[in-house]
């Protein structure tokens, strides 16, 4: 059973990597804290008495379930907001733009301040963010989970719902996708 | 995977870790409330694990240790016991006490009636019963 340190060290240790998560997969900063903080709450009520070990898939699969349920009432409240008059349409697309465009000015902005080196290695850090967004959305879950979460294959397909076998076609594809688009940006890491 | 495609994942993956110190601190401050309220809400397993072996240890009742307690403590366990069975036992006795007695009742109705008992198991003698008490229906 996870004691209450154990379980605050386990969020601790994956809390920013599952907030970047969410925000590749749903694009916005506030909704991905808002799905991190409810896949934190689901985890803690439902399997808290969980031993440590199994915390990380359990954690995992709350997650990407939680992101789903995202996408669903989005979904839904898109459609609803469309029948009153199409206002849901263009809010999205401002988000969108509005979103992109913060990254790339603070981006300057923090650059500006620092010496040319470190302006190289957060444009670099931000390119391979910016890379690592476009990737198809199973793609990217995959290539996530296997070399950032530090899951194993069975764990990954547990996770995502899907075969061993995908698993490994989804990453393989998101290597080379990320290998093609670094290298027509000059990247070299 | 190929060994270059591997290594490749691993430096992405370490440019992905590096990043996250860059985070704002108002994300990394909302994350540890998020964090806070998760364990605020974490399944309460001790308490429950804790109450378990209390009862374990300490069942509600325990013959063995009546007899260590002193003559006093020994008769007020004892007492309240001993007049919970007499009143059951009491309370059984009277009920069939008062059964039988209305058993009696009817038997002694039964054959004190100027009707003779044979008469109940004749089938005539129902049928003729039907019959008195459809006519003063039939007479309405």
């Amino acid at each position: 059973m996870a004691t209450d340190k154990e379980l605050n060290d386990f969020l601790e240790s994956v809390e920013r990597r599952a907030f970047k998560q969410a925000a590749y997969a749903v694009r916005k900063d506030e909704a991905a804290l808002d799905i991190v903080q409810d896949a934190m709450i689901k985890l803690a009520e439902k399997y808290g008495d969980k031993p440590p070990a199994e915390l990380p898939a359990l954690f995992q699969r709350i997650l990407q379930t939680t992101i789903l349920d995202y996408f669903r009432r989005e979904k839904v409240r898109n459609t609803w907001v469309t029948l009153f008059g199409g206002l849901g349409r263009r809010d999205d697309d401002d988000d969108d733009f509005d979103i992109l465009n913060s990254y790339e000015a603070e981006e300057g902005t923090a650059a500006a301040e620092s010496s040319a080196d470190h302006v190289e290695r957060a444009q670099t850090l931000q390119l391979i963010d910016d890379e690592i967004q476009k990737l198809p959305t199973r793609q990217r879950e995959a290539f996530l989970m296997r070399y950032w979460q530090d899951m194993d294959v069975a764990e990954t397909a547990e996770a995502m719902g899907c075969s061993e076998g995908s698993v490994k076609t989804h990453c393989s594809r998101a290597t080379h996708t990320l290998a093609a688009a670094l290298e027509a940006k000059g990247i070299k890491l | 995977m190929k060994t270059d495609d591997i290594n490749l994942a691993y430096k992405i993956r370490h440019a992905l870790n590096e990043n996250l110190d860059n985070l704002p601190a108002s994300t990394t401050e909302r994350l540890a409330a998020a964090r806070a309220a998760a364990l605020a809400r974490k399944k309460a397993d001790a308490p429950v694990r804790a109450a378990a072996q209390a009862g374990r240890q300490r069942p509600s009742f325990e013959l063995r240790s009546v007899f260590a307690m002193p003559w006093l403590g020994r008769v007020a366990v004892i007492a309240p016991l001993v007049a919970m069975v007499a009143g059951l036992a009491g309370i059984y006795q009277a009920e069939h006490e008062q059964h039988a007695g209305d058993l009696a009742e009817l038997d002694a109705a039964v054959l004190s009636d100027d009707l003779p008992l044979t008469a109940y198991t004749d089938s005539g003698f129902n049928a003729y019963l039907v019959q008195q008490q459809q006519q003063p229906q039939r007479a309405q």
